[in-house]
């Protein structure tokens, strides 16, 4: 148990460097960005309570957001998110597994669920960001483009980045 | 007792996500004293710190174009030079025994910085200065790079501080056309880095396109005439007695490195000025 919570914590850490240091500054076609730090909360176990998972989920929102000047924008929507995680990856599996102990990926899950799991929350996460940080009804149709294209980016970005975390797991077994 | 205890055991994580998500409002709410706390922003000693290291490994990728740029502003103010020497030179052949007026020439004095980490992917952006309180960078003063005006600076520690980008949705700068005392504002509406608008020009002003737009000096924060866009096309405006220009940022947001940050050594004599009559009343 300790083992995992320190691997996640050092993986919170890594990735939040890199969306700060790195994906904060990529706009993919002027509307697509990406946000690779919500990994860590939707790879988090889920026999984890949800108020660890709030917690969790809070914590690396504020993180980014000191570092990116959104003071509460991303804390919201990653609370959210660690608060829908949950509830979204059960309405996607069959009702007998839902009382083991899983590690959301796609090794585990396989693509169908994974994949539908994680565009889910992507999609989620997106349209919170977006919607919190433009605020405005005028600029909708802003939001949802930039919430759709930055959805899919960060999809296939994090798809890359699972198959990377995994892949090094099964090498070391 | 034990129902209440039961209860908030059972709902807990209904309690644990109201905490957090009032913590995230009173953070999202703008302009409170919390937003302008230094710990809050990208300038506290963490984030800046890891700023500085990182900006020293990408801070090499633009140099070329920054180069290009210097060099541009600085073949122009070699120009500059020449012609005022000129000027000085002919006007002293004419009026030798003439005393000069004391000039504004002392009045601003410039605080070089590098910019670390820098955004322009948001409606309100901002920028972080390698440069704070103990370099004499105080919140209020204007930063400026070599094509012209960047933003105002907003929190400062003592180390770094943070600037409000002129790409800032609600940063709205005093400007006027260039050669005549037409002021207007200038305003991002977000999207494109490149474009800007300038609201307020009354209608009866002469301009053409091309123009330059430059800071009307009407504050502390900026001396006059510092350029800041260039006239594209008039756009339609919400209100009929006034014109609103589309223009072109002269600065490049998407690659700021080498900025000045502008002290005004008047700014507290002015400043208590513009209070004197509500403190007196």
């Amino acid at each position: 148990m300790d083992k995992s919570y320190l691997t996640n914590m050092l993986l919170l850490i890594g990735l939040v460097l890199i969306q700060v240091l790195v994906c904060n500054h990529i706009m993919l076609f002027d509307v697509a960005m990406a946000f690779v730090f919500i990994y860590v909360i939707i790879r988090l176990p889920m026999n984890l309570s949800t108020n660890w998972l709030l917690t969790w989920g809070f914590i690396s929102g504020f993180l980014v957001d000191l570092f990116s000047d959104t003071p509460g924008v991303n804390s919201m929507a990653c609370t959210v998110l660690a608060m829908v995680k949950k509830p979204m990856l059960y309405a996607y599996i069959p009702k007998d597994d839902r009382t083991k102990d899983i590690i959301p990926s796609l090794s585990t899950l396989g693509f169908s669920i994974y994949g539908k799991y994680l565009f889910s929350m992507t999609l989620v996460y997106c349209i919170l960001t977006f919607s919190l940080e433009y605020f405005n009804f005028a600029d909708v149709k802003e939001i949802v483009i930039m919430s759709a294209t930055s959805a899919v980016f960060t999809f296939l970005l994090l798809l890359s980045v699972d198959s990377l975390i995994v892949t090094r797991r099964e090498k070391r077994l | 007792m034990k129902n209440i205890i039961e209860f908030i055991l059972r709902y807990s994580k209904w309690f644990v996500f109201t905490f957090y998500m009032v913590i995230s409002c009173i953070l999202l709410v703008s302009n409170n004293s919390y937003q302008q706390s230094v710990y809050l922003t990208s300038a506290n000693s963490v984030t800046g710190g890891i700023y500085n290291v990182w900006s020293q490994v990408s801070g090499y990728f633009n140099l070329k174009s920054i180069n290009e740029s210097l060099q541009a502003s600085n073949a122009d103010l070699q120009n500059q030079v020449f012609n005022l020497k000129t000027q000085i030179a002919e006007l002293k052949t004419h009026l030798s025994d003439t005393t000069v007026l004391e000039s504004d020439k002392d009045r601003f004095d410039f605080i070089s910085a590098s910019v670390i980490n820098n955004n322009t992917r948001h409606p309100r952006n901002y920028f972080t200065i390698n440069r704070g309180k103990k370099h004499g960078v105080l919140p209020g003063m204007g930063v400026i790079d070599q094509n012209g005006v960047v933003g105002i600076v907003n929190v400062s520690g003592s180390n770094m501080s943070r600037v409000i980008s002129l790409l800032n949705e609600t940063q709205h700068f005093s400007v006027k056309i260039k050669g005549s005392s037409f002021i207007g504002s200038m305003v991002w509406k977000g999207g494109d880095a490149t474009i800007g608008y300038v609201e307020e020009i009354p209608r009866h002003a002469k301009y053409s396109i091309g123009d330059t737009i430059v800071t009307s000096g009407y504050s502390t924060t900026f001396p006059e005439g510092i350029p800041v866009a260039v006239i594209m096309n008039r756009v339609r405006s919400q209100d009929d007695s006034f014109f609103t220009f589309k223009v072109r940022l002269t600065s490049d947001f998407k690659s700021l490195s080498s900025v000045r940050v502008i002290k005004d050594i008047y700014k507290s004599e002015i400043d208590s000025l513009a209070t004197f009559d509500i403190v007196t009343q």
